[in-house]
This record gives C-alpha cells, sequence and structure tokens, in this order.
C-alpha cells in the first residue's frame, strides 16, 4: 500500500521537475507532461470537469482521474509552486482553495473558437494564427488546431513527426511548441487522386479519395480528431481551431468532419471568414449561413470580412441585411494587408514581390511541388523568385533550383517531356543549379525505384547526371527528422528538416554540410567539383543567411551583397506575426469574441 | 429579332469572359452571325479598335473568336483604375473624363449601354453579353449598370456561372441568387459549374437541391482549363510570360481558345442552351 500523505510531502520537497523521463510509466498523460504532481495534491477533488466516479474492485465507488491532465501542464505547476512554496502542505480545504485560484488562470477545459473560411483563400488561416497570437498576448496557454490539412508543405517537429507548415506558423503564432497533434491527419497529394495519408505525424497509408472520404473520414479519422481536440483541450486554456475549405458543401455534408462535425465536438464559438477581394462576398456568406441547417448556423457568433481595398464605410447596408437575414453579425473587416509570411498553399503562387534588377531565381514549377515556401527566404537577399516551366525560362534566370516533389520519379519524366532537362543540363558551369529532396535525387546519376515504391511502375530511371551520386527506393519509410549544424569550409550555419523517402549515395564531387542529429554528427549535401551543382535533402535551407548568400554569390559570380547578411527568416516572421495580430486587433471586434467564447474581459 | 444569352458570375475570375468567348466561338463554328457585348469593363489592358477606340481587351478577344473585328459598341464603358479610388472613364471608346466612382451619373451610363447595344444588335443575329463582377452586392444596389440592369435593357436570359476551384461554390450560387432583387430573380434562366477538378459524380446531390431551389436547369459542370487568353482582371497572375519568337499572340490565343472549345462542347448541355436562346 503506498503512503499517498508521504508521496505528496516527498514531491512537494523537490518542487517542479519537470518531466520525468526515467519513469517506467512516462508519458502516462501525454508526452511533455509536468510529473511534479505525480500525486495529485487535491485529490479527491471532485471536480466534474476533471474526474468521475466509477466502480471500485473492492465495491462502492472511487473517485477517478485518469483523464486529468491539468496538474500535469507546466504552467499549472509552476503557479502552485509559487503558491504554496516548499513549505508545509496545508490542510485538503487550503488546498482545495489554491485550486480554485489556479483554475481561473489556468483553465480546465480550453474554451475554442473555429475559424470556417466560404471559400478556401478566405484568409482562415492567417485568422487563425492571428487569434492564436491575441490569445497567448492575453497571457492564455494557446494551441492551434486543424483536423485534417491537405497540403505538400510540411515540416518535421522536435519529436520527428510530420505535421502542416501552415500549423507550425500557428503554433508560432500561438507561441507554443508545434505537435502533430495540432494536425493529426496530413494528407499529401501524391498522383491523380491519390494521397499518402500521414497520421499524428507518422506516415499511415497511400489512399485513393473515395477510400479517404468513404472508409477512413467517418470512422478512424472522426476518433483521431475528437483524441487529438480532447488532448489539446486539457492542456491548454484556449484552442483555436481552423476549418478546411467550406462548410456548406451540401454535395457532401455528410462526409466533412474537418468543419462543424469538428465544432460540435470541440463546442466552439464559430466565426466565418469571407474574402471580398473577388466579389460577391455578401453572397457567399449568405449563402454559407443559409445552406447550414439551422442547429449549426447558431454556432456563428460572427462574420469576418477580409482582404478589403478601399474604404469599408460603403459596406454598411450589406452588413445590416447579413446580420438581419442570417442573425449572424458582422464582427470585424479586415483590410488588405501585405505580410512576409509563408503561402499555405500553391492557388496563389506566382511571382513573389521583387526590387527591380534584383537577381532571378527560377524555381522548376514541378506538377507536384513541395516545400515551395523554402524558398521565400531569397527574397531576404534581394533576389527574385519565379516559378518556372519552360525551357526558355530556365535560359533567362540567374539561377536555377529543382524543388522538392511528392514524386520524383513522374516529375522527372515531365522535366523531361517538356525538355527543360536539356535546358538545365546546358546551364551547367553557367549558373548556379539546386536540386532539394526530390530535386536533389533528380540531379543524380540514377533513380532506382526498381521495387516500384515511388513510381507506379518498378524501373531504374536516369537522372539529369550533374550530380556523381545515385538514389534508391528501397522500403516504404520515410526519413522526418529535425537537423543543424554548419557549412563544411566556411563554418556557416544551417539548419532544416529532412522529409523524404529513399536514400542516396554520393559517388563523387564534396559533401556541403556537416549536422548533427540527436548525438551523432553526419556529412549532408553534395557540391559538384566546379562548385556550381548543389544538392541537398535539407528544407529551409534558405532560412539563415549563410548558405543563401554562398549559393547567390555563386550567381552574382562573386561579389556577396552585405547587406542582408543579417536576416534571419525567423525574425521577419515574428515581426509579421505582430503585424497581423495588431491588424486583426483593430479591425476586430474582440470585446464581443471575448464575450461569445465566455471568456473574461480582454486586457489591454 | 437578335437573339441573346447573357453570362453572369458569383465572383470575379469565375470564367465569365472565357466562357463568353468560347460561347463565341461555338456559335460561329455553327455558322451564327454572332458578337459579344459587354456592358462595362474594369480594366487596364485594353485594346484600340480600328475606329481608333480603346476597349477591354478581353471583349477583343471575344470578337475575334467570332470572326470579327472588334468594334467600339461592343463595350461601351471602360473604367481604368488610376489607384487611389480614381478612375478613367471611357466611353464609347473615347476618353471622358476621370472622375471618383460616386460621381458617374447612371441615367446618362445606362443611355450609352443601351444605344450601343442597338447598334450591334442591328448588325447581328445572336449577342452573347458579359456581366461584370457579382450581380449580387447588395450594399451597391440601385447603382447597377453592367449586370442585371443591362439583362432587363437587352430581355436577355441570365446564366450564373459558379467557380468551383475555390470552394463553397453551392454557397456562392445559392446566396448571389437569393440576394437579387425581387424583379431580377426570374431572370436568371441556368446556373452552371466551372473549373472543375476531378469526378464530377460526387456533385449530383448539391446540383439537385440548387436546381429544386432556384426552380433552373444546371447547363453543366465544366472542367478546369488552363488556357492562354488575354485575362482582362487585374487580379489574375499573369505568369505566362514570353511566347515562342515569330508566333502571333493572338493566333496563339485562339489555338487556345479552340481547344477549351473542343471540351467545353462535350461538358455542355448545348441543346439546353439553344432552347433558352430561342435558337
Amino acid at each position: 500500500m503506498i503512503d499517498c500523505a508521504a508521496k505528496v510531502k516527498e514531491q512537494m520537497e523537490k518542487g517542479d521537475i519537470g518531466s520525468n523521463r526515467s519513469c517506467e510509466y512516462y508519458p502516462c498523460h501525454h508526452e511533455g507532461q509536468n510529473c511534479s504532481l505525480c500525486f495529485c495534491p487535491f485529490y479527491p477533488c471532485l471536480d466534474p470537469l476533471l474526474g468521475r466516479f466509477v466502480p471500485s474492485r473492492k465495491g462502492g465507488e472511487v473517485w477517478s482521474c485518469e483523464g486529468c491532465h491539468w496538474v500535469h501542464r507546466d504552467d499549472v505547476v509552476r503557479s502552485f509552486f509559487s503558491k504554496v512554496g516548499k513549505g508545509p502542505l496545508s490542510d485538503h480545504d487550503g488546498l482545495m482553495k489554491i485550486k480554485e485560484e489556479l483554475q481561473n488562470k489556468h483553465l480546465r477545459i480550453a474554451k475554442t473558437l473555429m475559424v470556417l473560411g466560404a471559400t478556401s483563400g478566405a484568409g482562415k488561416s492567417l485568422l487563425t494564427t492571428a487569434f492564436c497570437r491575441h490569445f497567448a498576448d492575453q497571457g492564455w496557454k494557446v494551441s492551434p488546431f486543424k483536423g485534417q490539412n491537405m497540403s505538400l508543405n510540411s515540416m518535421v517537429t522536435p519529436e520527428g513527426e510530420e505535421m502542416a507548415r501552415a500549423q507550425e506558423l500557428q503554433a508560432k503564432g500561438a507561441r507554443a511548441v508545434p505537435s502533430s497533434r495540432m494536425n493529426p491527419i496530413l494528407l499529401k497529394p501524391m498522383k491523380d487522386d491519390q494521397s499518402q495519408v500521414i497520421v499524428e505525424g507518422r506516415p499511415y497509408k497511400d489512399m485513393r479519395v473515395a477510400e479517404y472520404y468513404d472508409m477512413f473520414a467517418p470512422k478512424e479519422g472522426v476518433e483521431i480528431i475528437r483524441r487529438n481536440i480532447d488532448l489539446l483541450r486539457r492542456i491548454n486554456d484556449i484552442v483555436v481551431i481552423e476549418g478546411a475549405g467550406s462548410p456548406a458543401e451540401i454535395n457532401m455534408m455528410d462526409k466533412d468532419i474537418t468543419n462543424l462535425l469538428t465544432a460540435e465536438m470541440a463546442e466552439a464559438a464559430c466565426v466565418l471568414v469571407v474574402n471580398i477581394e473577388w466579389g460577391g462576398a455578401f453572397a457567399y456568406a449568405y449563402g454559407t449561413l443559409m445552406l447550414l441547417p439551422e442547429r449549426q448556423r447558431r454556432m456563428f457568433v460572427g462574420t469576418i470580412i477580409t482582404n478589403l481595398h478601399g474604404d469599408g464605410s460603403c459596406l454598411r447596408s450589406g452588413e445590416e441585411f447579413l446580420h438581419k437575414t442570417t442573425g449572424v453579425p458582422v464582427i470585424g473587416i479586415l483590410p488588405h494587408l501585405e505580410l512576409d509570411l509563408p503561402d499555405e498553399d500553391s492557388m496563389f503562387m506566382g511571382t513573389r514581390p521583387s526590387k527591380a534588377g534584383s537577381l532571378k531565381v527560377g524555381v522548376l514549377q514541378l506538377p507536384r511541388i513541395s516545400n515551395f515556401t523554402d524558398f521565400d527566404a531569397l527574397a531576404l537577399s534581394g533576389a527574385e523568385v519565379m516559378f518556372i516551366d519552360r525551357p526558355e525560362q530556365v535560359r533567362q534566370v540567374d539561377a536555377i533550383i529543382v524543388p522538392g516533389t511528392k514524386n520524383t520519379v513522374s516529375d522527372l519524366e515531365w522535366l523531361r517531356s517538356r525538355s527543360l532537362d536539356r535546358a538545365i543540363v546546358e546551364a551547367r558551369g553557367n549558373k548556379p543549379i539546386l536540386g532539394v529532396c526530390g530535386g536533389y535525387q533528380m540531379l543524380g546519376e540514377i533513380v532506382d525505384d526498381s521495387k516500384g515504391i515511388e513510381g507506379s511502375e518498378p524501373k531504374v530511371w536516369e537522372g539529369l547526371g550533374l550530380l556523381p551520386l545515385k538514389t534508391k527506393f528501397e522500403a516504404y519509410e520515410k526519413r522526418t527528422v529535425q537537423v543543424q549544424g554548419h557549412i563544411l569550409g566556411t563554418g556557416g550555419a544551417v539548419r532544416g528538416y529532412e522529409i523524404h523517402m529513399g536514400r542516396t549515395e554520393r559517388s563523387g564531387g564534396r559533401p556541403i554540410f556537416l549536422l548533427s542529429e540527436g548525438n551523432g554528427s553526419h556529412e549532408e549535401g553534395t557540391v559538384s567539383e566546379d562548385g556550381m551543382v548543389f544538392g541537398t535533402y535539407l528544407h529551409g535551407v534558405f532560412d539563415l543567411p549563410s548558405f543563401r548568400e554562398l549559393f547567390l554569390g555563386k550567381a552574382r559570380k562573386g561579389e556577396v551583397a552585405a547587406d542582408h547578411r543579417d536576416d534571419d527568416r525567423d525574425t521577419v516572421v515574428e515581426r509579421s506575426l505582430e503585424q497581423l495580430a495588431r491588424a486583426v486587433e483593430r479591425s476586430v471586434d474582440v470585446v464581443q469574441l471575448h464575450r461569445s467564447m465566455g471568456l473574461p474581459e480582454v486586457k489591454q | 429579332m437578335t437573339h441573346n444569352v447573357m453570362f453572369q458570375a458569383v465572383s470575379s475570375s469565375a470564367g465569365k469572359s472565357t466562357m463568353v468567348a468560347a460561347l463565341c466561338r461555338h456559335y460561329r463554328r455553327r455558322g451564327y452571325d454572332v458578337a459579344p457585348f459587354k456592358a462595362q469593363n474594369l480594366s487596364l489592358n485594353s485594346f484600340v479598335t480600328s475606329e481608333g477606340g480603346e476597349i477591354g481587351i478581353s471583349t477583343a478577344f471575344q470578337a475575334w473568336a467570332s470572326g470579327l473585328e472588334p468594334r467600339n459598341e461592343m463595350n461601351p464603358i471602360l473604367l481604368k483604375p488610376k489607384g487611389g479610388g480614381g478612375m478613367q472613364l471611357m466611353l464609347d471608346g473615347r476618353p471622358l473624363a476621370d472622375l471618383e466612382r460616386a460621381s458617374v451619373d447612371r441615367e446618362m451610363l445606362m443611355e450609352h449601354v443601351s444605344r450601343a447595344y442597338s447598334r450591334l444588335a442591328k448588325d447581328h443575329e445572336l449577342i452573347i453579353i458579359e456581366g461584370s463582377g457579382s450581380p449580387a452586392e447588395i450594399n451597391l444596389r440601385g447603382k447597377d449598370v453592367a449586370n442585371m440592369a443591362t439583362a432587363k435593357m437587352a430581355k436577355a436570359p441570365v446564366v450564373l456561372i459558379g467557380d468551383i476551384d475555390k470552394g463553397g461554390v453551392f454557397a456562392g450560387l445559392y446566396g448571389t441568387y437569393h440576394l437579387l432583387a425581387e424583379d431580377e430573380s426570374p431572370l436568371v434562366k441556368a446556373f452552371l459549374i466551372n473549373k472543375f477538378r476531378g469526378d464530377d459524380s460526387i456533385l449530383a446531390p448539391g446540383i439537385r437541391r440548387l436546381v429544386e431551389d432556384m426552380g433552373c436547369p444546371c447547363l453543366g459542370i465544366v472542367p478546369y482549363g488552363r488556357l492562354r487568353s488575354p485575362a482582362e482582371d487585374s487580379m489574375e497572375i499573369r505568369r505566362q510570360g514570353g511566347i515562342e519568337n515569330g508566333s502571333d499572340m493572338r493566333q496563339v490565343w485562339l489555338d487556345s481558345l479552340d481547344v477549351f472549345t473542343d471540351m467545353l462542347e462535350k461538358h455542355l448541355d448545348i441543346a439546353t442552351l439553344d432552347r433558352m436562346i430561342g435558337l
């Protein structure tokens, strides 16, 4: 029989110990849990939000707090110790008083806000990010959530799990550590109607659209969303949820698990976002709300209009009409914002803004291009990024990048079918060429898919032959890892992450980076003998200035621009996040929003 | 009597201009004497007619698709935004004034639209009319020229185009239809879904509900077609870049349109459209 009182006393003397990873039961609640209050000092709290009575083995009933994560939150533990110090414990009543004080500051079950869009590209993702930052600035512990995301832009969390870049940015907004729980289902389109389904950060299965929506989504999909949103609500004060596409697709409302079904599971207050830039904004808002059953329409606490160019005063009559007919007020009109943040999807892909006379970097717009946000950072050194798909464009640019792809072999075929391969090979030695991830594999001599893992037919493909390396797809396994290190020779810092299937072996040239990962270190990347062709698996390779300057320096033929050397991508993103959050606080009625979520008044 | 039909859309860049160009092409192929008409263009991409008048380039393109030389009457109003809310107003191909939007005399504009349309209709047997932006901007009610006001003037049946590429297409169509004024919604005689990718059988339940609600047929589900055309919309990303040496851009556009028209003919219920037009 364990002496609980003695255990509680013992842990009080130790204070905040963080996660006890050497414990054989770790993690008994969730990864990253705080173990300091292993024996709960409030037991039995009899708080229906945290536990319940269950039948005891000895007969009668016993208080179970199996599902309670509250006392295992870092912020709760810190507050607890700051209240009681390390001194002797007071009686149960005194402790319960402390609990009451704590629960005003650290909500036992998170309040939830859900951001849904009338169309895609309405600004859901940005608004979710902005609300995450707003609530974090109000002193709450915040997490973003998007049940299912379809994107080829993914990143790797510190735990080695894969999640969408969009939720990573939202985590930055929330000042939270990114976790695949924030995006438990990630769909990465492959070819035709097939996608790789990533569940809680790990590749689960390749599925066709019909299989996903008919078989997976209504059963496992719903359960995955339910358990992740439940956990996030138990370890945060606020969860800001992003919907997917439109919630009013009346042809498949019963199969849509990521919009109002999620809102219902999470008991969320919903806002509808509509982009006014395309015109027809009131019609879209009205149509979306009125096509929903009344029960779901009532979950909406406001409509937010985004992307307004010019003066919003002429919208007054439209706002009143919308409120009167749908019962949902317009709670904000957000002006068009110019922000330097990663794009969510390829819908708005085009020439990125640039200065006149700048270096032109051509990124091949492969049909299944992945992680094209890798190249945003080039603008920080004054380069202009163009997405190109014709041989004459390859000839016009100053540097060439073959980016990542979801399917190396079929995009290699695509390059050939458009004679882009020849144009790239012709540029060898004259301008720098970089292959990233799938593009790296393409620049090599051989892409060996003799087991048919990457493509649909087993075959050994010839690469572009610009780098002395061979890539082999051996098994259906994926490397997802965060790494950091430096450039061999110059010592410049680099960090990023790898997401790929297949292994690459170098038979010549030189490695580019020395990277550390866990306890070991390894060489990564390949540069040709003449120093003009580069290849790497590293996504985010341009985020820090060293490699960016090295690569662009080759295009400038030796001269290195000094001005932009210190611009870290993170600093720029952080600046944009602040700008975004303040703009949203100015244009959205946050007082009303707090009220409808049942939160305390806004702190100024 | 001249036959006509008008295409309006739930938002800008839903594919109206291309749809009108392709249908001009289609009826031209069948031997009809067809011409395009758009009361008002808002664009910086313009074309100069042989009479020396300035019109929107998308309308000029539709004229070429019809096998015609562009005429001033095809686009009587051209608004060229100058930034900061200012516009240059081109009327019947000539600059009239620089003005703020609010000070436009709507009656005067409608008169010009009506006169231009009559002159054009006198010379052709079929006019395909393009709307402008969304017809359901409730905050601009009473100020409309280029959408339902033109449809009423020309007594044209209206086809509403929904853009499925952005998502929310059913909400867009439903909302647009229901936000029209009482005397406007009866003019809508059909709708269609544009820019679709994938297997269209999954749309059936949604379409059934709209057909019931709007009381008019769906003309079809048109697949996403990437074609080279002089997109008039300043918002649309222009990344078509340079062309092969020596080739005539106008011919490149028309060749591309022919491919799109072939595709359109397979996916649109042309028989129903013919009946609406009275052909």
